[in-house]
């Protein structure tokens, strides 16, 4: 990796540290060592292949739920190894959502559908409940277009809407970080701009992570960028020197679209 | 010039034979429509004469009983008096006990299966289920009369009886005394029976849910069992009550294995550990000894009744899942 100039003195809200990823016995990603720094925004980006969505799918550790992977290292989140052996993975994934590249509405309501992780930590009263949902498709920017209709299936709603819902369901929880998952590749470019607008607004309150295969996305939406190539982390600067003075040979072939 | 009108005549020459070809084709075409039309037809045909031939048979019992066929418990072969509630109740409350046990095993196995089973499990849990399956109705009934019964007998029941008599209702579902064989006997046999087709259908539509469903709801905190009881069963509730209704199908109709252990007896017991009988044991023990018209048309009107049974829990099923479907929003 190429060292970054950056001299930094963000608080780290999680630092990768020396992480290894394993696919049964294929390495899918060789030491990696990265920060994501509190309530900004951090964009993965790199070819097909090259373990940025993996990456991010340790921070929550999804992978568990598929035997043969596994990971080694070190992530520590808020000070804590989050691949520690008794890592409570509800609580984490309940402080660390997720949206993932394709719309995941939940077979109920739209306002079952925020209400639905709420009520798994919090005992809320019917208004409590109602506000909160409001609150959280409000933050979602998806309230206009659903106040009237909140009892109808999750489902009814356009991809680009959907994509707000499961974005308003993940902070709903109130998570103190959000990963996304390449959450605009099957949007229109208006509903990408909704998201993009919508995760500029969450830098407030969230630390966030983003996986994405649009250069312009990551140069639009993030503050740092991560450029991964073959499993290993080539670079990681501030948004504005990545796209514009990269440090590595790889990084300005990537980025000025002559590979990947 | 010349070479352009040998060029031209070659053309169309190929095109000639292309439109010899194309004929064919649309002629191959217009055969394999009008087979393939056939064979739906014939589903149809098939369907209407069995109809058709079941109303027929059974016009002699209902001109002679009326709708009393379906309200009468008795059954005399020697005075030639007939009526079917005494089978339509066992059909119906055999079905249900099966339902009642396999359906939570069922699902329970096929939620194993799909979400918790260590992959080294997995394989011999599913194949013994398919096998399950494979095992013809005879061996469940010989097993059910020689060898689950009398265990039946000796453990079971007498613990039910002894269990629920103080409880005033349930003292008169479970009253003995203790056969062994009956209606009881008969459901749990049927569970055993159907439990197969539940688990495995199941199984297949729970793996349909898209692993990333699954993931974000995981993603959310959410616990196994809520993975499994908010998203997972939602999702697939139309397969899940298709493979209910699958089983419940051949729970009604399933003849050899409940002939064996429900005691052949026309009568209609407030316990269900007493003897009764079923609308298909009913026609697989008397079909030979029915030698008079009444008697044979009154089989067969049983028969009639199985089928219309059968038609409306599976039209039911339809209209459940469609209300439900209108209730979620799609």
């Amino acid at each position: 990796m190429t060292v970054s100039t950056l001299q930094n003195t963000l608080p780290e809200k999680i630092s990768i540290k020396n992480l290894k990823f394993f696919y049964g016995d294929n390495l899918a990603l060789k030491s990696i060592n990265l920060p994501l720094y509190e309530k900004k925004v951090t964009a993965f980006i790199g070819p097909s292949g090259c373990g940025k969505s993996t990456l991010l799918r340790v921070l929550n550790r999804m992978y568990d739920l598929y035997p043969k992977q596994r990971a080694e290292g070190e992530v520590l989140f808020d000070g804590g190894n989050i691949l520690a052996p008794g890592q409570d993975l509800n609580l984490l994934r309940a402080r660390i959502g997720m949206v993932f590249q394709k719309p995941t509405p939940f077979p109920m309501s739209i306002y079952d559908n925020i209400a639905f992780g709420v009520r798994l930590y919090e005992n809320l009263s019917r208004s409590e409940m109602d506000e909160r949902v409001e609150a959280a498709l409000t933050r979602g920017a998806l309230w206009n277009e659903v106040k009237d209709k909140l009892s109808s299936s999750g489902l009814s709603l356009s991809g680009g809407q959907q994509q707000r819902l499961c974005i308003a369901r993940s902070i709903a929880v109130r998570p103190e970080v959000v990963l996304f998952d390449e959450p605009c590749s099957a949007l229109d470019p208006i509903s990408t701009s909704k998201i993009e607008e919508l995760i500029d607004e969450l830098t407030a309150d969230y630390t966030i992570a983003i996986v994405t295969h649009n250069m312009q996305q990551a140069a639009r939406v993030s503050d740092y960028t991560a450029f991964m190539y073959l499993g290993e982390l080539i670079e990681f600067d501030e948004t504005s020197k990545i796209f514009t003075a990269p440090g590595d040979k790889r990084t300005q072939d990537y980025i000025t679209g002559r590979f990947g | 010039m010349a070479d352009a009108v040998m060029a031209g005549v070659q053309g169309a020459e190929i095109g000639n034979q292309k439109l010899g070809r194309l004929a064919r084709m649309r002629m191959a075409d217009r055969t394999f429509h009008g087979i393939t039309f056939a064979a739906a037809v014939a589903v149809l045909l098939l369907l209407g004469g069995v109809i058709f031939s079941l109303v027929w048979g059974s016009v002699p019992a209902f001109s002679t009983f009326g709708l009393g066929f379906l309200t009468t418990q008795r059954w005399n072969p020697v005075t030639e008096i007939f009526g079917a509630l005494a089978p339509i109740y066992g059909t119906v409350v055999t079905s249900i006990i099966a339902l009642l046990i396999a359906v939570p095993v069922g699902i329970g196995i096929a939620i194993f299966l799909t979400e918790l089973c260590p992959p080294w499990l997995k394989r011999p849990i599913g194949v013994c289920i398919e096998l399950l399956a494979g095992i013809p109705s005879i061996i469940y009934g010989i097993w059910g009369l020689f060898v689950f019964a009398p265990f039946f007998q000796a453990t079971v029941q007498p613990f039910l009886i002894w269990v629920f008599g103080p409880i005033p209702i349930l003292s008169d579902i479970f009253a003995g005394p203790p056969y062994g064989i009956g209606v009881l006997t008969a459901g749990i046999i049927l569970a055993i029976m159907v439990l197969p087709f539940i688990t495995s259908i199941t199984r297949d539509v729970f793996d349909t849910v898209p692993p990333v469903l699954k993931e974000a709801t995981y993603g959310l905190g959410c616990t196994t069992g809520e993975v499994v009881t908010k998203v997972v069963l939602p999702y697939s509730r139309v397969g899940v009550i298709g493979g209910i209704m699958l089983g419940l199908g051949r729970a009604l109709g399933e003849t050899m294995a409940v002939t064996f252990v429900i005691g052949n007896t026309h009568k209609i017991s407030a316990s269900i550990l007493a003897p009764g009988t079923t609308i298909s044991a009913s026609i697989a023990n008397e079909f030979t000894e029915a030698t008079g018209e009444l008697y044979t048309s009154s089989l067969i009107a049983l028969g009639l009744i199985l089928f219309v049974i059968t038609f409306f829990v599976l039209a039911g099923a339809r209209l459940l899942l469609a209300r439900m479907n209108v209730k979620a929003g799609n």
